[in-house]
């Protein structure tokens, strides 16, 4: 099954709302615990990155017996060094940012550490795509 | 529903007076009411007992049952533990000692619970301290005073179970040490002694239902405050003679501030700690603590009532009121803690404060199903979802157009329900 969420760009009142609905979803299936503690965070940092650093953005959430996969892309302004993006700490975060507790620079460490396969697509300008992939079971096939 | 007989509720809809709105429907956070072809409301699912419902009531159709003030009767010796809830019901000028003096004379062995929840304040700081330093657990812990929030979480949130401190409440250990020590008092056995909690809180019955292996920490029935309000009310006067006094056993601001949303955590010295009350923000919470998103934070104080427990459905007074009451006499009584650290510290070593309640998850219909046809289902589901107006409107006999929809699927009602859909 697929289900889309729409991400509103700097709505940080509607922000989390698909982690959430991901989280309700995957519950109601009835996977294991690991597995939706895991699939909801991903959701939830990149859902905020996209409210936080990109624009109007979405969050496809597909779910098949042996694989739960996120999509999610936004139309902003990109990333211009994904492995700079990639380290622990580093965050381009503001001010305003900082002061509501994001920022610490963890969001796509934490993503890369909980999925399966993590893959990440930007350019400057061109805003950014990111696919994760959860084998349910530690299934690879 | 399949879950009805499997959890015991104590939440009563009087066929009689229901017109059938959809009130008390929309208002259930579990989702668990319909309204059926027979025009009135039924609690079908999971009930946690919040009394949202009790409260949307505009016929007032809906009770939770309690024990009620005539239990008393048909024991000998009871306790009477009473709810600083209790404290703020009479306006800001009645003290709690004319309250529990007048409650002396209708009842047997009434009994302040602020001296145990002391205790427990000191026990809940050496049990994150020690577990902390191990670095074993899982943060943040919850804490197990809401029966509400401990059964929305047994239903929605069972992989939190593991958060919550695995203690007795102060009313559980009032319940086992007071049996134990009238008991000996009166030659008689525990189980004679009976405990009847005075509550705001409709949900407190549940500890009736819920099989603990320990049956002393067990109550034997709860009472509203709003039973025995006009009782109390009648016979309210100052304390005059000098051995009027001696009701009095250790009131505590402490103590009293337990009545409010952050009053548990203010006692907690030293520990990272929030305090969370209403139902929506408690649920938004619970996912971010299921997101791990707040392991930073030692201990949180969840309530399902909207200001903590001065909100629960059986209170009498207006609940921005009571805060006020119970704020004028927290500066009175003042917010420094009077228990021996030192004993409470044996206490804990001993194990005194831990419980034998073993908290299970409450099940859910779709959890029946394999993986596979547990996604079919999520698919049909869309794909009809897809299909209805979204009006929300409840007409159907369902809270909202998703839950209409799994009943649908589920086989529990049919499309021609939906007023828009027929042909
Ligand atoms: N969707 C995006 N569009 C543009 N830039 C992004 C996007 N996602 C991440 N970035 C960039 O990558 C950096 C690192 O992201 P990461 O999620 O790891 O940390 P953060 O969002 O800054 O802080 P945290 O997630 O810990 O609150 C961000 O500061 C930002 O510069
Ligand atoms: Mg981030």
């Amino acid at each position: 099954m697929k289900k889309e969420y729409e991400i509103k760009a700097r709505d940080f009142v509607r922000a989390g709302k698909a982690a959430i609905g991901v989280q309700n979803i995957l519950k109601s299936i009835g996977f294991e615990q690991d597995i939706i503690r895991r699939v909801s965070i991903c959701a939830y940092e990149s859902e905020m990155n996209v409210v936080m650093h990109g624009a109007d953005g979405s969050l496809l959430l597909g779910v098949e017996n042996k694989e739960i996969v996120l999509e999610v892309r936004d139309s902003g302004e990109g990333i211009e060094d994904i492995e700079l993006a990639l380290k622990e700490g580093y965050s381009t975060a503001s001010e305003e940012h900082r002061d509501m507790g994001f920022g610490a620079g963890m969001g796509l460490p934490n993503m890369k550490k909980h999925s399966n396969v993590f893959e990440i697509s930007s350019q400057k300008g061109n805003g950014t795509y990111l696919r994760m992939v959860f084998w349910v079971n530690g299934n690879r096939e | 529903m399949q879950e009805k007989e499997n959890h015991v509720h104590y939440v009563r809809i009087d066929e009689d007076i229901c017109n059938g709105c959809v009130l008390c429907m929309k208002a259930c956070p579990t989702k668990a009411i319909r309204v059926l072809d027979d025009g009135v409301a039924h609690i079908l699912g999971c009930c946690i007992e919040c009394g949202n419902c009790i409260r949307a009531c505009p016929k007032g159709a809906i009770t939770s049952l309690t024990a009620g003030k005539d239990a008393l009767k048909m024991s000998k010796h009871h306790i009477v533990p009473v709810s600083p809830v209790l404290y703020a019901q009479f306006g800001e000028d009645v003290m709690p000692n004319d309250i529990l003096l007048s409650m002396r004379k209708a009842f047997d062995f009434v009994y302040d619970q602020s001296y145990t929840q002391e205790l427990f304040n000191v026990a809940t700081g050496l049990y994150i301290r020690e577990h902390r330093n191990q670095n074993d657990g899982h943060w943040p812990v919850i804490s197990p005073m809401c029966p509400v929030v401990n059964r929305l979480i047994a239903f929605r949130f069972p992989s939190l179970l593991k958060h919550i401190l695995p203690f007795a409440t102060p009313l559980e250990i009032v319940c086992r040490e007071g049996k134990k020590w009238l008991s000996k008092k009166y030659g008689c056995q525990p189980e004679d002694i009976k405990v009847f909690p005075v509550t705001a809180c409709p949900a407190k019955m549940t500890a009736l239902s819920e099989t603990l292996p320990d049956e002393l920490s067990r109550i034997d029935g709860a009472i509203g405050i709003n039973e025995i309000y006009d009782l109390i009310k009648s016979d309210i006067h100052e304390v005059q003679e000098p051995d009027e006094h001696i009701v009095l056993n250790y009131l505590s601001g402490v103590g009293i501030g337990w009545a409010m949303s952050g009053g548990e955590v203010a006692g907690l010295d030293a520990v990272r700690s929030l305090a969370v009350s209403g139902m929506k923000t408690t649920i938004r919470y619970l996912h971010a603590i299921e997101m791990g998103l707040l392991k930073d934070v030692d201990y949180v104080e969840l309530r399902a009532c909207r200001e903590g427990c001065v909100g629960g459905a059986f209170a009498v007074t207006d609940k921005y009121a009571a805060k006020h009451s119970l704020n004028k006499l927290i500066r009175m009584f003042g917010s420094e803690k009077r228990v021996n650290f030192s004993y409470a510290q044996k206490l804990y070593r001993e194990g005194w404060f831990n419980t034998t309640r073993n908290p299970t998850p409450l099940s859910d219909s779709a959890s029946r199903l394999s993986i596979p046809e547990a996604i079919k289902r999520e698919e049909d589901l869309e794909k009809l979802l897809k299909t209805l107006p979204r009006k929300e409107c409840g007409v159907c006999g369902c809270p909202d157009c998703r839950t209409f929809a799994e009943d649908v699927i589920d086989g529990r009602t049919s499309v021609d329900k939906c007023i828009f859909m027929q042909p």
